[in-house]
């Protein structure tokens, strides 16, 4: 009796405790009125699970008339529960040479369930041609 | 015994000092105060807002055509409870802004005295008018609910031209939540 009712108050406040899932509902017009430039990616999964919670949808190029390029990537979470990451957008000249910048950082960015997040970046100076994006789980100790 | 006493003494142990990188997500956070990465983020939010709605749609102007706008640095009024210096932010908005070859900071025209006191004694009077000022402000603020508390900072940022009009503007927040500092997020 003693077991059922401790197993019974561990159920409960197992589910109390953050476990509860949240998933957002979205509406948006059935035809976009938008012209994305749609850019083709190649994805390097490591962690599976980041990418079941921050799966990326897409990723679309716009450049502006001076030439800094506008990027932005839509990602899903697929799951049923908040996900927190850190999303940093690395710059490439027209060479390949990485281009070192002084605010780079790891943006901490959180979605919800179900929930469609656009990340946008924008390319710090007209040479920067080319990107990568990284995304990573949090790291606490 | 001495096997026991070694496991003892290497959990006591204090964690090893080690090399972080700047923009790593293994930096330590705290909920009290603002961090480098607080900083980094806000001055890169900035950077690219003002890219995004100023410069890239051709709406910067410098006096000498053919070069780059001229910027000076007016009034980052600091309104934490924090001592800290306003360059963690500045300073990277001044870099970032310099490499896109379309904007130059001045150094012996800013609010408060000249920055680079030199250069104003060799070179004289200002041979240029800044074509903007940058000013701006930051702002904390803070509550609890129960041993949960959460920081807010507010960051914000004015570009000036000299008509006194405010050519560009913009709002960073970077909200933190927690109970103790933790490294990461």
């Amino acid at each position: 009796m003693i077991a059922k009712s401790i197993a019974l108050l561990l159920l409960v406040s197992l589910t109390g405790a953050g476990c509860r899932s949240t998933r957002v509902n979205t509406v948006e017009p059935s035809e976009s009125a938008a012209q994305r430039e749609v850019v083709e990616d190649r994805r390097i999964v490591k962690d599976r699970s980041l990418s079941k919670a921050v799966r990326v949808i897409g990723l679309n190029v716009a450049a502006g008339q001076e030439g800094f390029l506008k990027i932005q990537v839509e990602v899903e979470n697929t799951s049923r529960s908040l996900k927190s990451f850190t999303c940093s957008v690395e710059w490439f000249d027209e060479n390949g040479i990485f281009i070192d910048l002084p605010t780079a950082n790891a943006r901490p960015r959180s979605i919800e369930g179900g929930e469609i997040l656009s990340i946008t970046a924008t390319a710090p100076t007209p040479r920067a041609k080319d990107f990568r994006i990284k995304f990573l789980e949090p790291v606490t100790k | 015994m001495v096997i026991a006493a070694a496991v003892l003494a290497g959990g006591c142990a204090s964690p090893k000092t080690s090399y972080v990188e700047a923009d790593s997500s293994r930096l330590i956070t705290t909920v009290e105060g603002i961090n480098i990465q607080d900083f980094a983020q806000a001055a890169d939010a900035m950077t690219a807002s003002l890219i995004d709605n100023f410069i890239n749609p051709g709406l910067l102007k410098s006096g000498v055509p053919g070069e780059p706008a001229l910027m000076a640095i007016s009034r980052i009024v600091n309104s934490t409870g924090q001592q800290l210096d306003t360059d963690m932010l500045i300073k990277k908005i001044r870099v970032t802004l310099l490499r896109t070859g379309k904007v130059q900071t001045s150094t012996t025209v800013a609010f408060g005295g000249v920055e680079d006191p030199l250069v104003a004694e060799l070179g004289g009077a200002p041979k240029r008018r800044p074509d903007y000022t940058l000013s701006g402000k930051i702002i904390e603020d803070r509550t609890r609910a129960g041993k949960v508390r959460q920081s807010s900072y507010i960051f914000q940022l004015a570009l000036s031209s000299l008509d006194g009009i405010a050519v560009w503007e913009d709002e960073r927040i970077i909200v933190k939540q927690g109970s103790r500092p933790s490294v990461g997020f």
